[in-house]
C-alpha cells in the first residue's frame, strides 16, 4: 500500500493526518445526521396500520402496477380496507395469498387454470391474401405494412412470432395458422404479448367449445376475405339453449360459466366458427 | 434588480437546467408521461433545490471554507441533500398526507438526483456572469436555486405535454415510445437555444 502511493507522490506523516482529518470529518458528520435522522423520526412517527404491513409484507413486491393501484404499498392499504380482490395481483404465490386471505379473514377464490387458444381459423386455404409478402418473416414486420397481407385486418398472419416466444414449444405453424397445444400450454401469456393481431385469449382450461374468429367486421366485408369468418348472425346466441352465448360487436362471446357443453352453437354456426376442442 | 433579473432569467431560460445543462434527465424521462405526475415531480424537485441550496450554501460558505476542507464539497452535500430529503419526506408525511401523496413519491426518488446536487455546486462556483463585480450571498444564491426549479418544472410539463399528445397520433412502430420521446426531448432542447443570449 505504501509502495504503491509512493509511485504517485511523497508520503508523508502529514499525508496520513489529512486522511484521518477527513475521515473524521465524514464520520462526524455521519453521527450528526444519524442523530438528526433518528429525531426527527421519533418525533414524526405516522402510526402505520399494524395489517397493512402484515400484507406488504406477504405480497410479492414487484410493483408491477398490474392490479392497477400504485405499487405493493397501496394495494395492500386498499385490501386491508376491502375495497381490492386479491386476484387482481398476479404475482404472489398461491401459497402467500393464502397467508392474507387468512388474515383479512376472506376466502380466497380458486383461480381457474387457462390455456391460451388461437382466435382464428383462417391460413392459408381460407383467409384470402390481400398481396404477395416477401419482406421478413416476422408478424411484426408483415403487421407494419398495411396491417398485414391479409384482406381480414383481424386475422392470424402465420408468420410465428407467438411460436418464437413460447418457452414451452407448444405453438406450431401449419399451413400459415398458429396452433396451441393445450397440453403444453403453461398460460405464462408471452404469445398473447408477441401477436402484433392480438388474435391469442385465454380460455378455461375445461372450456368444451370455443370462437375462432376475432373480426368484429360486418358480414360482407368478411364473406370478401375469408371463408371461415363470423358474420355475426347471431344464430348461436339464438339457439344456445342456456344463454351462455352473447354477441358483443358482430362477435359470439361464450360464458364459460353457463355452457354445458352440449355442442348446439357447433352445430348451428352456418360458418363453422365455433369449434370443439 | 438588474441582478434578479439576470438571475431569474438565467436560471429558466437561458441556463436552464434539463435543456442547457443536461442535469436531471432521470426524472424528466420517467416522470414526464402524464402532465400531473409531471407537475409533482416538478415542485418537489423546486422544493428540494430551494431547502437544498438554503443548508448547503451557508454550510460551505460559513463552515467548510474557514475551517479548510472546502474541497470534501461534493461527498458532504451528497450527504446533507440526502438525509435532508429523508427528513423532510417524514416531517411532510406527518404534518400533511394529503401533500404526502400528491408529490410524497416523488421524493424518494429525487434524494441524490444531480439537478439538486449541481445546483448547490453551481451557486459556490463562478457565477460571475450573473452577478457582475458583486459578492455572492445567501439570497441570491437560494433565488437561483428557486427559478431553477421553476425552469424545470417548466420543461417538465412542456415534455408531458408534448407526450400526452403523442399518444393520440399514430406514430411509426419503430420510433413509438422511447425513441419518439428522445426526439421530442431533442426539439424541446433546440427551441430552448433561442434564449442563449438574453441572459
Amino acid at each position: 500500500m505504501i509502495n504503491l502511493l509512493a509511485g504517485l507522490g511523497a508520503v508523508t506523516a502529514e499525508t496520513w493526518i489529512t486522511i484521518g482529518i477527513v475521515a473524521g470529518i465524514l464520520f462526524g458528520l455521519a453521527l450528526v445526521i444519524v442523530v438528526a435522522i433518528l429525531v426527527v423520526g421519533k418525533v414524526f412517527k405516522v402510526n402505520m396500520d399494524e395489517k397493512v404491513t402484515k400484507i406488504l409484507e406477504n405480497l410479492a413486491g414487484a410493483n408491477c402496477g398490474g392490479c392497477g393501484c400504485s405499487g405493493c404499498a397501496g394495494f395492500a392499504a386498499k385490501l386491508a380496507d376491502g375495497l381490492a380482490d386479491l386476484s387482481a395481483c398476479h404475482v404472489t404465490s398461491p401459497e402467500k395469498k393464502a397467508e392474507i386471505a387468512e388474515m383479512l379473514g376472506i376466502s380466497l377464490k380458486a383461480e381457474e387454470p387457462q390455456v391460451a387458444i388461437v382466435k382464428c381459423n383462417g391460413g392459408a386455404e381460407n383467409a384470402k391474401d390481400a398481396f404477395e409478402y416477401n419482406g421478413n418473416p416476422t408478424c411484426a414486420a408483415c403487421n407494419t405494412l398495411f396491417n398485414g397481407n391479409k384482406v381480414c385486418k383481424y386475422a392470424c398472419l402465420g408468420c410465428g412470432d407467438c411460436a418464437a416466444v413460447c418457452p414451452e414449444g407448444a405453438i406450431t405453424v401449419e399451413g400459415k395458422l398458429a396452433k396451441i397445444n393445450p397440453d403444453k400450454c403453461i398460460n405464462c401469456g408471452a404469445c398473447i404479448l408477441a401477436c402484433p393481431k392480438h388474435v391469442i385469449e385465454r380460455i378455461p382450461v375445461k372450456a368444451p367449445v370455443y370462437v375462432a374468429c376475432s373480426s368484429h367486421c360486418k358480414a360482407k366485408e368478411v364473406m370478401d376475405g375469408c371463408k371461415v369468418g363470423c358474420i355475426g348472425c347471431g344464430m348461436c346466441a339464438r339457439k344456445c339453449p342456456h344463454g351462455a352465448i352473447t354477441m358483443v360487436d358482430n362477435l359470439p362471446v361464450v360464458d364459460y360459466d353457463k355452457c354445458t357443453g352440449c355442442k348446439t352453437c357447433v352445430a348451428v354456426c352456418p360458418r363453422h366458427i365455433i369449434l370443439e376442442r | 434588480m438588474a441582478t434578479v433579473i439576470a438571475i431569474i432569467l438565467s436560471a429558466v431560460l437561458t441556463n436552464n437546467f434539463i435543456t442547457k445543462q443536461t442535469l436531471g434527465i432521470c426524472p424528466f424521462l420517467g416522470v414526464s408521461k402524464k402532465t400531473s405526475s409531471a407537475v409533482g415531480m416538478g415542485v418537489a424537485v423546486t422544493i428540494v433545490m430551494t431547502l437544498a441550496t438554503a443548508v448547503t450554501y451557508p454550510i460551505y460558505e460559513y463552515v467548510m471554507v474557514p475551517l479548510n476542507f472546502a474541497f470534501l464539497e461534493i461527498i458532504v452535500f451528497i450527504f446533507i441533500i440526502a438525509s435532508l430529503v429523508q427528513m423532510l419526506e417524514m416531517i411532510i408525511r406527518k404534518v400533511s398526507p394529503a401533500l404526502y401523496n400528491a408529490m410524497g413519491v416523488y421524493l424518494p426518488l429525487i434524494t441524490t438526483n444531480c439537478a439538486v446536487l449541481g445546483v448547490c455546486e453551481l451557486v459556490i462556483g463562478d457565477m460571475s456572469d450573473l452577478i457582475g463585480g458583486a459578492a455572492m450571498n445567501f439570497g441570491w444564491a437560494v433565488l437561483y436555486a428557486f427559478f431553477a426549479g421553476l425552469g424545470f418544472t417548466l420543461i417538465m410539463i412542456i415534455m408531458s405535454g408534448m407526450r400526452e399528445k403523442l399518444n393520440n397520433i399514430k406514430v411509426a412502430k419503430y420510433l413509438n415510445g422511447f425513441p419518439i420521446s428522445m426526439v421530442t426531448a431533442s426539439f424541446i432542447c433546440m427551441a430552448f437555444m433561442v434564449f442563449t443570449y438574453i441572459a
